[in-house]
C-alpha cells in the first residue's frame, strides 16, 4: 500500500513531458533552444587548453533516439 | 460607428470546447450591451447553429455570403434570446477550397465595420481552413483542456498565429488570450492534473479565464441553450466572467481550481 505515496504525482510527470515536447517543437525538431549558449560555453572550455576555430553542435535523431554531435575545430598553431 | 475587433477562437487540438467557448462568449459580450457576431469558419461540420439552438433557422451560409450568392444581412441570424447577437452559419459543403484570403478579408472588413465584436469559430487542426480564420483577426483565444496532448497542439497552433497573422506581418501584435476548461478541482488539488501556472509557463501567453468542468455544458448543448444562460452553472459563471472581461469589466479571476468541491459543499448546494 506504500506505492499508493511513493507514486509521483502525475501532474508533475505532465509539466515535464510537456516542456521538453513543446521545447523540441518550437525548434523545428531541428534544433535545442539551448544550443547556441552550450557552444559558447564549450568554446571557453576548451580555450582554456587549446586555441579554438569554432565549434559545431548538430542535434541528430534516429528513430527514436536523439543525440548531440559536437564537432570542435582546432587553430592549426597550437 | 467605429471598427469592431475581430477575435478567432482556436485550440489546435479539436474537441476542447471551442464551440461552446464561442456560443457562450457571444451570448455573454450581447449580454453586457455590445453588438456582437458569431461566425462558424468550420466549414463542413457545422456545429455552432446546433449549440446556439438555431439550427432552423439557417438559410444562407457564410460561403454563399462569400460568392455572392446571399448578402451578409441575409445570411446573419438573430439570437433567440439576445438583440445584440448575431450569427452566421458555415456551409455544410465539406470542400474548404471555396475559401481564399481576398473573400475571407472582404467578409471580415464587412462585419467589422457592422458589429463591435466579432468571434470566430475555428476549425479544430492547422490546415488551411484554420489559417483562414486567424489571418485577419486582431486577437486569438486560445481554449486548452489541462491535458497533454490538447496543450501541445495549442502552442503549434499559437505559433502558426504567430506566422501567419496579417496584423503581425504588418508588424504589429495579435492579441493573445487563454481560457483553461475543464478544469477538475479535485484532480488539479491531489496532483494528478496540470495547474493553471503551469500551463501558463509552458505556453507562456495571458489568461482570460478558467473553465471548471461542469456537465450543465452537455445539459445546456443537448437543448441548444448555452450554459451562460443557466444561473447555477459553474461553468456558465465562469463564461459570464470571461464576458465581462472581454468587455473591458475588470472581473478578478476566480480560483477555480481551489473551489471547495466537498460532499459537505454539494449537500449544503442542495439545501440553498
Amino acid at each position: 500500500m506504500f506505492e499508493f505515496w511513493r507514486k509521483k504525482k502525475s501532474a508533475l510527470v505532465a509539466k515535464n513531458r510537456l516542456s521538453i515536447a513543446i521545447m523540441s517543437d518550437r525548434g523545428g525538431g531541428k534544433n535545442y533552444p539551448f544550443m547556441d549558449e552550450l557552444k559558447n560555453e564549450i568554446v571557453t572550455v576548451v580555450k582554456k587548453y587549446m586555441g579554438v576555430r569554432g565549434v559545431e553542435v548538430k542535434k541528430e535523431v534516429d528513430g527514436n533516439f536523439e543525440a548531440i554531435s559536437i564537432d570542435v575545430f582546432l587553430d592549426k598553431r597550437s | 460607428m467605429g471598427l469592431g475587433i475581430v477575435i478567432a477562437v482556436i485550440s489546435g487540438k479539436g474537441g476542447v470546447g471551442k464551440t461552446t467557448a464561442v456560443a457562450n462568449l457571444g451570448l455573454g459580450i450581447a449580454m453586457n450591451g455590445k453588438s456582437c457576431a458569431v461566425v462558424d469558419f468550420d466549414i463542413g461540420q457545422r456545429n455552432l447553429d446546433m449549440i446556439l439552438g438555431l439550427e432552423n433557422r439557417v438559410v444562407y451560409d457564410i460561403v454563399q455570403v462569400m460568392n455572392g450568392k446571399a448578402t451578409l444581412q441575409q445570411a446573419l441570424i438573430k439570437s433567440k434570446v439576445e438583440d445584440n447577437l448575431r450569427f452566421l452559419a458555415a456551409s455544410q459543403i465539406d470542400d474548404k477550397r471555396v475559401l481564399n484570403s481576398q473573400k475571407v478579408k472582404k467578409l471580415i472588413d464587412e462585419l467589422r465595420a457592422k458589429f463591435e465584436y466579432v468571434l470566430l469559430d475555428s476549425p479544430a487542426g492547422i490546415e488551411s481552413g484554420f489559417e483562414h480564420t486567424i489571418e485577419f483577426a486582431d486577437a486569438a483565444i486560445i481554449v486548452v483542456n489541462p491535458e497533454v496532448s490538447s496543450i501541445r497542439d495549442a502552442d503549434k497552433a499559437i505559433g502558426i498565429l504567430d506566422s501567419k497573422s496579417q496584423k503581425v506581418k504588418e508588424g504589429g501584435e495579435v492579441g493573445k488570450y487563454l481560457i483553461i476548461n475543464r478544469i477538475v478541482p479535485d484532480m488539479v488539488q491531489s496532483g494528478e492534473m496540470l495547474k493553471s501556472e503551469d500551463i501558463l509557463d509552458i505556453l507562456n501567453i495571458g489568461l482570460i479565464g478558467k473553465i471548471p468542468e461542469d456537465s450543465g455544458v452537455i445539459d445546456a448543448s443537448n437543448q441548444g441553450k448555452p450554459v451562460i444562460l443557466d444561473k447555477n452553472s459553474e461553468a456558465g459563471q465562469a463564461y459570464k466572467r470571461i464576458s465581462a472581461r472581454l468587455c473591458g469589466k475588470k472581473v478578478d479571476m476566480k480560483d477555480v481550481e481551489s473551489a471547495d468541491t466537498s460532499l459537505f459543499k454539494k449537500l449544503a448546494g442542495i439545501f440553498k
